[in-house]
C-alpha cells in the first residue's frame, strides 16, 4: 500500500502544478470576456442626452422586419422605410411606450409578418413548442434506446463483474506509461487485477 | 468558343448517363470489363467538364456578349480577377461549377478508392454518375450556361456589386462543392447497401470524403459571415436567413455523422444510424440546393427568380425516397457487431451530440416551413426570423458546448463516476472560476455566464489533456516539450485533430457571444470635421472623396480613430453606388483586434457632405476569423493518412500512448 500512497501524493503534486495553469487559463477567458462586457454604459452621456434607451430601441429594431426588402430587420435594411420606421420605434419609446405596446403598433400597421418572431400565444404558440417538444421527444427516445442497448448487455456474460473492474479500455496505455513514471512494476496497480496488456480485456475493439 | 463549351456539356451528359448505367450492367451481368469502361467514362467525363468550366470562363475573359450568361453576368467595366466570380454568379454557372467539382471529386474517388470499398464500387459510381446526370441534364435543358443571344450587345450587364469582394472569391464555391460533395459519403455507404456487404468497408472512405466536404461547408459558412461582416454594412455575421440556414443544416447533420462515423469505426456500432445520418445530410443539401434556386423563402442569397424550383424540388423527393428506400431494403445488414456497455461512455456521448444536432437541424427547418404551412392552411402571413432561432437555438447550442467538454473525457465503452469526476475536477474548476469572476465583475447575463463557462470547461478540458500527455511524453523519453506535443498530436490525429476542431469551434462561440451579447452600436450622421464618441473610441470623420468609374461612382470616408485622446489609425469607409442596378454596396472600415472590433460603415452619403454612419464596437468577433485557419488545420490533422503510424510506433518503442 506504500505504492498507493506514493501515487496519492503523485496525484496531488501534480494537481498542484496545474493549479496555476488552470488559474491562468480562468483569467485569460476573465479578460477576454471582460473585455467583451467593459463597454462603459457611462460613454454614451458623453453624446447629447437622448430621452430613450438607444439600445431598447435596437433589440426592437432586430424583432421587426422590413416589409419592402424580404429577409432583412429594420435594424439591417438601409432602405428610407427602415429607417422611418427605426425613428418611429424611437419616437414610441421617447413617449413612453413600451417594447410590447411598439411591436404591436407595427404587428397593427404591417399585418403580423413585420413581426421577425410570432408572438407566443395563441396558433402561433406552436410554432415555438414544436420544436422544443421534438428536440425533447428525441432525446427521450435516444435514452431509451441507449437503454435498450445496454440492457441487452447486461445479460451477456461479456458485463461479468470482471469487465468492470477493468479501468476503461482506452486508458490502458495511458495508466501503462503513468505506471512507469510512478516506477511502479507494471501491473502492481491497486485497483486493476490484470496484466497492463494494451488490450482492455474481453471483447474489447479499439484501434 | 461557346459551342465547344456546349459540344462538351452534352459529351458529359452521354458520358455520365453511359458511366451509371455501364457500371451497373457490368457488375449484374459479371462483366468486368463494362465495369472499368464505366468507371473510366467517369474520368473522361471530368475531362469534359473540365473543357466546359474553361470554355465559359474564356468566355468570360473575351467578354463574348453574345453568351446570354456571360451578358448577364459581366460587362466591360468589370475587372478581369472577378471573371472567377461571375463564372458562378448565376443559376447556369453554378450549375455548370457544381457538375465540374462533382464530377472531379468522383474521379478522384472511384480512382483512390480505399480497397474494402472495391467489390460494390460500380454501385457507387452508379449513384453519383445519376446525380451527375442530373445536373447535366438540367444545364442542357433548361438552363444552358452557353445559350447564345440572337444578337451581340455592345456591353454586358455586369456582376452583382455585392459579389466584388474578396470572400465571394472562395465562400460560394466552398459552399457549392460541401453541398454536392455530401453525394459522396453517401454514395460509398449505398453502394455498400445495394452491394449487401454487412460491415463497415464504406466507413472509412465515408469518414475523408465526410470530413473534406464538412471542412468545405464549415469553411464556406465561416467565410460567408466574415462577408457579411465586412460588406453588407450592418455589422452583424449571422441572421439565419433561409438560405444560411440551407447550408447550416447539411452542416450539422454531417457534423453528427463525422462524431457518428469513429463510433462505427471504432467499435462497429451505430451502423444503421450512420446510414440515416447521411441520407439526412443528403436531403438537407438538396433542400438547400433547392431553396437556393427558385425555393418558397425569399434570402437574400437567392440565384433571383428561377423556373428551376420545381425541377429540384422533385430531384430532392427523389433523392430522399430512394436512399432511405435502399436503407429499408438492407436494414438486415445493419446488425450493430457490439452492444453498449453503458449509458456512460464515449458512445452514449456521440448518440447525444448527434441527437442535439439534428434537433438544432430540425428547430431551423421548422422555422423555415412554419410559415408557409400557415400560409398554406389559410393563416395570416408569419415571419420567422432571427429572434426566434436565437431563443430556441441558443440553449441547445451551449448544450452542444457542454457536451464537448465533457464528450471527450468520456472512455469508449464505460466510464466510472469517479473517474469522470476526477477528470472533470480541474475543467469544471476552471469554467467555476470564469463564471464566477464574469459574474463578480463583468455581466449578469446567463447566456454570457453560461456560454463563456463552458467555453472556458472545453477549452481547459482540452489543453489539460495535452498538457498531460505532453509531459508524460516528456518524462519516459526526454523529448523536449514542443516535440513531445507534436509526437502526441501525430499519435492519433482523428482524436488529437478533432480537439483541434474543438478549439477553433470555441473560438467561434467566443466571436459569437461577444458580437452578438456586448456589441455597442450607434447610426449617426456626420458632417466633415465633427466626431462622435463611443465606448472609449472617438471616430472623427474628415472628409467624403468622391471617383466616378464606367459602373460605379465610389464614395471614399476617410475618418480618425481616437481612444484616449490617442490617433489610433486614419481609415477609410467605402460605399459604391451602381446605377445600373440601383444598389449601393458598401465595405466596412474595420480596425480589429483580439478584444474588439471597431468597426465604421457609411449608410448614405447626402448632398452637402454629410455622412451617415453605423458604428458599432464588436468584442471578440476576431476569434471568429481567426478560427477559419485552425478549423481547417485540424481537420487536416484528423485526416492526414494513419499509414505512417506504424513507424512512429516503431521509432518510439513501448513508452507511448499508443492509441485512445
Amino acid at each position: 500500500m506504500n505504492s498507493a500512497a506514493n501515487r496519492q501524493s503523485a496525484f496531488s503534486s501534480r494537481r498542484r502544478h496545474l493549479l496555476p495553469a488552470v488559474l491562468a487559463l480562468a483569467l485569460l477567458f476573465c479578460s477576454l470576456a471582460a473585455a467583451a462586457a467593459a463597454v462603459p454604459t457611462a460613454a454614451y452621456a458623453q453624446t447629447p442626452t437622448v430621452p430613450y434607451d438607444e439600445s431598447a430601441a435596437q433589440a426592437i429594431d432586430r424583432m421587426l422586419i422590413c416589409p419592402v426588402c424580404p429577409a432583412e430587420s429594420i435594424d439591417q435594411a438601409q432602405v428610407p422605410l427602415a429607417r422611418q420606421m427605426r425613428r418611429q420605434v424611437r419616437a414610441m419609446l421617447a413617449a413612453g411606450a413600451g417594447q410590447p405596446e411598439i411591436l404591436a403598433w407595427f404587428a397593427d400597421r404591417y399585418g403580423p409578418s413585420v413581426l421577425a418572431a410570432p408572438p407566443k400565444s395563441g396558433r402561433n404558440l406552436l410554432a415555438w413548442t414544436l420544436p422544443v417538444a421534438g428536440v425533447l421527444a428525441a432525446l427521450l427516445i435516444g435514452g431509451l434506446a441507449l437503454r435498450a442497448m445496454t440492457g441487452k448487455n447486461r445479460n451477456t456474460a461479456a458485463a461479468s463483474t470482471a469487465a468492470n473492474a477493468l479501468p476503461p479500455a482506452d486508458l490502458a496505455p495511458y495508466l501503462a506509461v503513468v505506471d512507469q513514471i510512478l516506477a511502479l512494476p507494471p501491473g502492481n496497480r491497486p485497483d486493476k487485477d490484470g496484466s497492463p496488456d494494451k488490450d482492455g480485456g474481453p471483447g474489447a475493439n479499439h484501434g | 468558343m461557346a459551342e465547344l463549351g456546349a459540344m462538351a456539356l452534352w459529351i458529359g451528359l452521354a458520358l455520365s448517363v453511359y458511366a451509371a448505367l455501364g457500371s451497373v450492367l457490368g457488375q449484374l451481368r459479371h462483366a468486368p470489363a463494362l465495369v472499368e469502361s464505366a468507371r473510366r467514362a467517369v474520368y473522361v467525363l471530368t475531362l469534359a467538364m473540365l473543357v466546359a468550366t474553361l470554355c465559359l470562363i474564356g468566355s468570360f475573359i473575351n467578354r463574348d456578349f453574345e453568351v446570354a450568361y456571360v451578358a448577364a453576368h459581366s460587362n466591360l467595366a468589370m475587372p478581369d480577377i472577378y471573371t472567377w466570380v461571375a463564372f458562378y454568379a448565376g443559376n447556369e454557372g453554378s450549375l455548370l461549377y457544381i457538375a465540374f467539382v462533382l464530377s472531379a471529386m468522383a474521379a478522384v474517388a472511384l480512382r483512390w478508392a480505399p480497397a474494402a470499398t472495391r467489390p460494390t464500387l460500380p454501385y457507387t459510381t452508379a449513384s453519383l454518375m445519376v446525380i451527375q446526370t442530373f445536373f447535366i441534364a438540367v444545364m442542357g435543358f433548361m438552363a444552358n450556361p452557353f445559350d447564345q443571344l440572337p444578337f451581340v450587345p455592345p456591353d454586358g450587364e455586369g456582376i452583382n456589386p455585392l459579389l466584388t469582394h474578396f470572400g465571394m472569391f472562395f465562400h460560394p464555391p466552398a459552399l457549392m462543392a460541401g453541398l454536392i460533395g455530401i453525394s459522396l459519403p453517401l454514395s460509398f455507404a449505398l453502394g455498400a447497401l445495394v452491394g449487401g456487404q454487412r460491415r463497415d468497408e464504406w466507413v472509412d472512405a465515408g469518414r475523408i470524403w465526410g470530413l473534406l466536404v464538412w471542412v468545405l461547408l464549415a469553411g464556406g459558412l465561416l467565410l460567408g459571415s466574415w462577408w457579411a461582416y465586412t460588406i453588407l454594412g450592418w455589422g452583424g455575421f449571422w441572421f439565419w436567413d433561409p438560405v444560411e440556414n440551407a447550408a447550416f443544416m447539411p452542416w450539422l447533420a454531417l457534423t453528427a455523422f463525422v462524431h457518428s462515423v469513429m463510433v462505427q469505426k471504432r467499435r462497429g456500432m451505430f451502423r444503421m444510424w450512420n446510414i440515416v445520418l447521411i441520407n439526412v445530410a443528403f436531403a438537407l443539401a438538396l433542400y438547400g440546393m433547392f431553396m437556393n434556386r427558385g425555393g418558397p423563402v425569399p434570402s437574400v442569397h437567392s440565384f433571383g427568380a428561377s423556373t428551376l424550383g420545381w425541377v429540384f424540388l422533385l430531384f430532392l423527393a427523389v433523392g430522399i425516397i430512394i436512399p432511405f428506400a435502399v436503407f429499408f431494403w438492407r436494414y438486415g445488414l445493419l446488425k450493430s457487431a457490439q452492444n453498449l456497455d453503458s449509458m456512460l461512455s464515449r458512445e452514449a456521448a456521440f448518440l447525444v451530440n448527434n441527437l442535439l444536432l439534428l434537433g438544432i437541424a430540425f428547430v431551423t427547418l421548422w422555422g423555415t416551413v412554419y410559415p408557409l404551412f400557415v400560409k398554406l392552411g389559410g393563416g395570416a402571413e408569419i415571419t420567422i426570423a432571427r429572434p426566434f432561432y436565437d431563443q430556441v437555438n441558443g440553449p441547445l447550442l451551449l448544450a452542444l458546448l457542454f457536451l464537448m467538454g465533457v464528450g471527450p473525457l468520456l472512455p469508449w465503452r464505460r466510464a466510472n463516476l469517479p473517474s469522470l469526476r476526477r477528470a472533470l475536477l480541474l475543467p469544471g474548476s476552471a469554467a467555476a472560476a470564469v463564471v464566477i469572476i464574469l459574474l463578480l465583475l463583468v455581466t449578469r447575463s446567463p447566456f454570457a455566464l453560461v456560454g463563456f463557462g463552458l467555453s472556458a470547461l472545453v477549452t481547459a478540458g482540452i489543453l489539460l489533456e495535452w498538457w498531460r500527455g505532453m509531459r508524460s511524453r516528456h518524462r519516459s523519453t526526454g523529448e523536449n516539450y514542443p516535440l513531445a506535443l507534436a509526437r502526441l498530436l501525430a499519435a492519433n490525429r482523428p482524436r488529437y485533430g478533432g480537439y483541434i476542431v474543438h478549439l477553433a469551434v470555441v473560438m467561434v462561440a467566443l466571436g459569437v457571444l461577444g458580437g452578438s451579447l456586448f456589441e455597442q452600436q450607434r447610426d449617426v450622421v456626420l458632417s466633415p470635421g465633427e466626431s462622435y464618441a463611443i465606448a472609449d473610441y472617438r471616430l472623427t470623420y474628415l472628409q467624403t472623396t468622391q471617383q466616378t468609374f464606367a459602373d460605379r461612382t465610389e464614395y471614399l470616408s476617410h475618418l480618425e480613430v481616437y481612444r484616449d485622446g490617442e490617433l489610433l489609425e486614419t481609415m477609410q469607409a467605402r460605399r459604391s453606388f451602381y446605377p445600373s442596378f440601383n444598389m449601393a454596396s458598401t465595405l466596412a472600415a474595420i480596425r480589429s483586434t483580439p478584444l474588439e472590433d471597431f468597426y465604421v460603415v457609411p449608410s448614405e452619403n447626402r448632398p452637402d457632405g454629410a455622412v451617415g454612419f453605423r458604428i458599432l464596437v464588436n468584442p471578440l468577433v476576431w476569434w471568429m476569423w481567426a478560427a477559419g485557419p485552425i478549423l481547417i488545420a485540424g481537420t487536416a490533422v484528423s485526416l492526414w493518412p494513419e499509414r505512417r503510424r506504424e513507424r512512429a510506433i516503431a521509432a518510439v518503442p513501448l513508452t507511448r500512448p499508443a492509441a485512445a
